[in-house]
């Protein structure tokens, strides 16, 4: 008996994802930067897209209140800068101190069952919004600068937020792939598959999605980092607004729920219908609700989840594969005898009992 | 009380849906390495039982204690992981995992084993059960057949001290029940108890040493299995069943 990840070779997928990240890092030195602004605003939907599937597409909780965290690790990097720390070195604490907040927040709202959950996080959201807005030194409700920054030269702070974005973007998806791949993941796709079936294996289902929950607010609060930093202010009805979680259900709905690259794959396809399409002002915003819509209602794991479907394509393989000793060796590429048990192709989820 | 400690002992459970009875101050005791059948007519209250026990439903009375210890404020993680695994008699497979993870995630957390014991637990298990040729497939690819005999496996790889099993054996072939039935006697041996709700008695008769009868929450007899079938109170709540099936 032989266990391995997945089906077939992990390492493929992660030399792809070392050259994509090289091959990225090196934009700076080659494209101007309205490209790399660009990117940094793709980066920052990546992280919230991933951490909005963690919750939503693994533990269940549909959270309209990330900018809650958002907001908070912007404003943690205004208080740093503020008392003379670079901005760029903020990053991390911006991160730790979302994630503290999310702990006793986690106390609150896990009270909360389905929609009262999402509308409890929401409220909490709207409570640090006025809580901030409030604090005059922080900008009250009409913003203020970032120190600092400005004036390091235009060129460098622009390839150095990049490299920042890049940076925090490889980390969420490198601790999300990790977060899955532990047994805390078996637990997660257990709890999302069926919570009640989870408890009664021995699954602690609420530390688990605390967990999450906390993981979720330090990965809002990297991305709330990043926003202050690449806008060089901060104006709290933008960072606390609601539309941050819009656009986190639209890209990891659209990308598909429930697996690592389908935030990826939303967030390029968002970017992509933002610049050909958003000179059409309204029509623009329901053209991308129907879209949802659209893809929820007939594609209940996105486009990724056709993709991989269709093509048995896994990038971030996280599930187990049993070798049995009677079976050929995985390298033969066909570990299972049997033509007829194996994965029937073509077919939809069959959801359901 | 008898001198011999019971490892789960129900004192005067009682449960109400409304009018409906479930649980009507009933009290029975299970001991290690004993198997125990129990029967009754549909609505009797014995996947009702089987939910208190485990932790998924409260008792509106009464105690369930476990090794000694009552069990009631405790949630079902922790019943499973003290040793307490339950069958679903509709099965709830994990769909999106893989019949090897379903078991996987079963032997980590209600089983607490190490990574390596998991692998080989769960293994040896689908093994026994007849799933290997399944390991790696989506549990919701599977069909009514398979899912009751992956309730059994990820109950057994919970690392149980007692097993309740709902109904597990609708719809076996012979073969397949001779099988179930050598399942169950090795988990026995291993100094596990086995409570094992059957509505195909005769499958019951073969593997368990003694037999509950249930009706309406109320139990209606108890003892050796062919005492219990051969009452006139157990025939008469089974009357129009068939109880032979
Ligand atoms: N959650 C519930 N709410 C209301 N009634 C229930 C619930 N669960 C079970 N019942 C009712 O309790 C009775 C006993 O059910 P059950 O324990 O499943 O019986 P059995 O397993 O013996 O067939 C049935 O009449 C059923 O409809
Ligand atoms: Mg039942």
């Amino acid at each position: 008996m032989r266990v391995t990840r997945s089906r077939r070779s992990a390492l493929w997928g992660i030399v792809g994802a070392l050259v994509v990240v090289v091959a990225l890092a090196t934009l700076p030195y080659v494209v101007y930067a309205d490209v790399t602004d660009l990117l940094v605003n793709a980066f920052i939907l990546v992280v919230l897209a991933s951490m909005w599937n963690l919750l939503a597409g693994y533990c269940g909780l549909i959270s309209v209140g990330q900018q809650a965290y958002v907001g908070v690790g912007a404003y943690t990097v205004l208080v740093l800068a503020q008392n003379g720390i670079n901005a760029y070195v903020a990053i991390p604490a911006a991160l730790l101190v979302s994630a503290a907040v999310a702990v006793p927040v986690s106390f609150l709202v896990f009270r909360l069952r389905a929609e009262y959950f999402a509308i409890g996080t929401w409220v909490v959201a709207e409570v640090f919004f006025l809580a901030l807005v409030r604090v005059r030194s922080l900008g009250g409700g009409t913003g203020t600068a970032l120190p600092g920054l400005a004036l390091i030269d235009p060129v460098l702070r622009q390839a150095v937020t990049y490299w920042s974005a890049l940076a925090v973007a490889g980390a969420a998806l490198l601790a999300t792939y990790l977060l899955l791949r532990s047994r805390m993941g078996l637990d997660l796709t257990a709890i999302r598959d069926n919570e009640l079936a989870a408890r009664s294996v021995g699954v602690r289902v609420t530390s688990a999605q605390r967990a999450v929950y906390v993981v979720s607010a330090a990965g809002c609060g990297a991305a709330g980092a990043l926003l202050i930093i690449s806008q060089l202010n901060v104006l709290a009805s933008a960072i606390f607004s609601v539309q941050w979680s819009a656009k986190m259900i639209f890209i990891a709905l659209i990308g598909g729920l429930g697996s690592i690259e389908g935030p990826i794959l939303g967030t390029g396809i968002f970017i992509a219908i933002q610049q050909s399409l958003a000179q059409l002002g309204a029509w623009y915003l329901i053209l991308l609700g129907s879209l949802a819509v659209g893809i929820a209602m007939f594609l209940p794991k996105g486009i990724w989840g056709l993709i991989s479907s269709r093509l048995h394509l896994q990038v971030f393989p996280v599930g187990y594969w049993l070798h049995r000793q009677d079976s050929p060796s995985p390298l033969a590429g066909e570990p299972l005898s049997s033509g007829s048990r194996d994965f029937p192709r073509g077919q939809g989820r069959g959801g359901g009992s | 009380m008898t001198a011999e400690a019971a490892l789960l002992e129900l004192a005067g459970v009682s449960k109400r849906f409304g009018r409906i009875t479930v649980a009507d101050s009933l009290s029975l005791r299970f001991q290690a390495g004993e198997t125990v059948g129990i029967v009754g007519p549909n609505g009797a209250g014995k996947s009702s039982l089987f939910a208190m026990i485990a932790g998924d439903l409260k008792p509106d009375a009464g105690d369930v204690r476990f090794d000694g210890r009552s069990v009631l404020r405790l949630d079902p993680a922790t019943r499973c992981r003290m040793g307490i695994a339950r069958t679903y008699q509709v099965p709830r497979p994990f769909e999106n995992m893989t019949v090897f993870e379903n078991l996987l995630v079963a032997a980590y957390r209600g089983g607490q084993l190490s990574r390596l014991q998991g692998y080989t637990v769960a293994a040896r298990i689908l093994e026994e059960t007849g799933l290997s040729e399944d390991a790696n497939r989506p549990a919701g690819r599977l069909g009514l057949l398979q899912r009751k005999r992956l309730e059994l496996a990820r109950g057994l790889a919970t690392q149980p001290r007692i097993l309740l099993l709902d109904e597990v054996a609708g719809g076996l072939t012979d073969p397949e029940m001779a099988a179930l039935v050598e399942i169950v006697e090795q988990v026995r041996q291993r100094s596990v108890a086995v409570v094992w709700v059957e509505h195909v008695v005769h499958a019951l008769t073969r593997a368990v040493s003694r037999i509950i009868c249930l009706a309406g929450g109320r139990l209606i007899a108890e003892g050796d299995p062919q005492e219990v079938l051969a009452n006139p109170e157990v025939k008469e709540v089974y009357l129009g069943v068939d109880i032979g099936a």
